[in-house]
């Protein structure tokens, strides 16, 4: 498989106009930190609720109506279809209009758009997952679905950190992952307090300690940019090789469909060609700008 | 080829024509600037005073701010209504070839993989009639671009001026469905030849020339030339008129209005030059002005041509003429470091 191949840009299949959202109905939300929350929901149409796919590491356009629109991964697994999930934290006026949102809200949906996680390619792999705060959203819901697929793949390390332990996202997960014997789940925070068992330190020395073979592994890292960008290297010295890393990038996106232009990096759109890109790929940019 | 001209004075019987049919639109100064506007049935006037529009053409297909939908909530929850399809179609009187050539670059990005059906819909909508440059402003440089002041690419119909008359050409089907009036007369080999002639003399008028050869290439290379860059964006305000204003660019931001229970999701166009187009709540990738500028240059010459083989730029000067700093897209170009 060729770097190209990793993030092979999607065709792009909408029937009529893709800028009108679905309804959906937000049905549970869950409280992960005290500023972030993730929304379960469905599409209003019976229809929709049937027949939508989408695959792990694809995004969606979310409006509140009358606020404006924002982009968010799907934070659920397309193993578990019996509603939708995505994880929201509070921090500009859209996000800030969806917290405030309760149980019953309609609100807008348009998507999925991306090329999401490739699958094939991660098969038969040990899988080493780094995720740092709400960074974890997109992961978690590959992570489902391998679970859900678990003899398809080989090891699995998962590698979790946050500011503090209250700024950890899917708690709950996390309980089950670490309890799960063909998992290793390390979880570490800036700054531990009383009750904190696990690491503390930032997220790119934790990899460093932990040392994930390199041997027959992708790793798949999702955080914010600061993160990403010294994760990199510390896997490279792990020997992992660019066409190994797996990332998926976060830009200001507005129309998720390659028209309104200020997800660029150079001449790559991420909502388009991304969001989900190896390093090699990235290491090829024009722009560092990512 | 069966070409057909029309007497100067006979040029009011084209649209008098059309607007049967077509809402026609025509260059007017009536809003305070120059722009395409709804022609008033009266005389054409504009030929007198024409060189192009400081609003690009662009705005009939992208406007400045139009509405996608609009939505209100009843007991049931919300609804969303689009508007009503344009029944009328429309015609543009007067297009210069610069800015219809802008349409087809702006089609690419319009028709690539999504379809986008608010542009292209207009698009479908619209047919366009250029009328061929004889004046150039001084920031004129269609001829390094491989355009002409008579190019005719993306024009449905093309009238060039031969003196007396204008030379009229369909150049799509379209085109020739227009050529219904009973004003027009056949044109000759002579006046073939004085369009030649007009054509010649109107590039000869385009004095500022732009070396493009190898410039995504030279573009690639300097892009990491901090420096370079730096002084490229020194005097920049970030005032976004350049973009606003330049026919080929076509970036936009969706935002919801609201009025009592009806709100309306808008489209509206959106600048690369201002740090808030990039901005998300805990990192921006351009904040820098050096950044902005650099991407505003690159995408027109080097990344746009990376995706669709097309340079982004058409030379019809408004970025140069309408800066009020006096920033110059050419002299950029040229400063561009070989990269050796």
């Amino acid at each position: 498989m060729t770097v190209t191949d990793i993030s092979r840009r999607k065709k792009f299949f909408a029937q009529g106009n893709a800028y009108v959202p679905h309804i959906v109905v937000i049905e549970k939300i869950i409280e992960e930190t005290p500023d972030t929350r993730t929304f379960h929901f469905s599409f209003k149409d019976e229809k929709l609720r049937k027949d939508f796919i989408f695959e792990s590491g694809q995004f969606a356009e979310y409006s509140v109506f009358g606020v404006g629109e924002a982009p968010f991964t799907i934070s659920s697994s397309p193993t578990r279809r019996s509603h939708l999930e995505c994880t929201i934290k509070r921090v500009g006026r859209v996000t800030n209009a969806l917290h405030r949102l309760g149980v019953g809200a309609e609100i807008g949906f348009r998507g999925p758009y991306g090329n999401g996680f490739p699958l094939d390619y991660l098969q038969g792999k040990n899988l080493v997952f780094i995720a740092g705060g709400i960074g974890m959203a997109p992961l978690r819901s590959l992570i489902w679905s391998v679970i859900d697929n678990r003899d398809s793949y080989q090891k699995i390390d998962i590698i979790y950190g946050a500011r503090s332990p209250a700024d950890l996202c899917f708690r709950y997960d996390l309980d089950l992952w670490g309890r799960d014997k063909t998992i290793n789940l390390v979880t570490t925070v800036d700054k531990g307090d009383e009750g904190w068992s696990g690491r503390e330190g930032f997220v790119p020395q934790v990899v460093e300690q932990v040392a994930p073979s390199a041997s027959d592994a992708v790793a798949i890292v999702g955080g914010p940019p600061v993160m990403i960008r010294l994760t990199f290297p510390v896997l490279k010295n792990l020997g992992f090789a660019p066409e190994q890393m797996l990332t998926t990038l976060e830009k200001r996106i507005k129309c998720g469909i390659g028209k309104c232009g200020r997800c660029n990096i150079g001449n790559i759109y991420v909502c388009r060609d991304g969001p989900v890109f190896s390093y090699a790929q990235i290491k090829q940019f024009i722009s560092s700008e990512y | 080829m069966a070409d057909k001209k029309i007497n100067k004075r006979d040029i009011a019987k084209l649209p008098n024509e059309w607007c049967r049919e077509f809402s026609v639109l025509v260059p007017s100064r009536e809003s305070g600037t120059v722009a395409m506007t709804r022609w008033d049935g009266k005389d054409i006037g504009f030929l007198d005073w024409y060189r192009n529009t400081v609003v690009p053409p662009r705005d009939s297909f992208l406007p400045l701010i139009e509405e996608m939908f609009s939505f209100y909530k009843d007991k049931d929850g919300y609804n969303i209504e689009l508007p009503p399809p344009k029944e009328q179609k429309q015609l543009i009187f007067g297009i210069r070839p610069c800015d219809a050539r802008a349409l087809a670059i702006l089609d690419m990005t319009f028709n690539d993989g999504y379809q986008d059906p608010y542009y292209l819909g207009r698009r479908q909508n619209t047919v366009l009639v250029g009328i061929g440059c004889t004046k150039a402003y001084d920031s004129c440089f269609c001829t390094s671009l491989g355009n002409s002041p008579t190019d005719t690419t993306g024009v449905d119909l093309m009238l060039t001026d031969i003196g007396e008359d204008f030379l009229v050409e369909a150049i799509t089907d379209a085109g020739k469905e227009l050529l219904t009036t009973s004003s027009l007369s056949k044109a000759t080999e002579a006046d073939q030849a004085r369009a030649k002639v007009s054509e010649e003399t109107a590039r000869q008028k385009v004095t500022r020339n732009i070396d493009i050869r190898d410039i995504a290439q030279k573009l690639r290379a300097s892009f990491e030339d901090q420096d370079f860059w730096q002084k490229v964006a020194a005097k920049c305000i970030s005032c976004g008129i350049c973009t606003l204003l330049c026919p080929t660019c076509y970036c936009f931001d969706i935002n919801d209005e609201m009025s009592k229970a009806q709100g309306v999701r808008c489209r509206s166009l959106d600048s690369c030059s201002f740090p808030i187009y990039t901005r998300m709540p805990m990192e921006n990738p351009r904040t820098e002005k050096w950044r902005r500028v650099r991407n505003k240059v690159c995408h027109k010459y080097e990344f746009y041509p990376m995706l669709f083989d097309a340079i982004a730029c058409t030379g019809c000067g408004r970025c140069i003429r309408l800066c009020p700093v006096n920033w110059d897209i050419i002299q950029i170009i040229e400063s561009v470091p070989t990269g050796a």
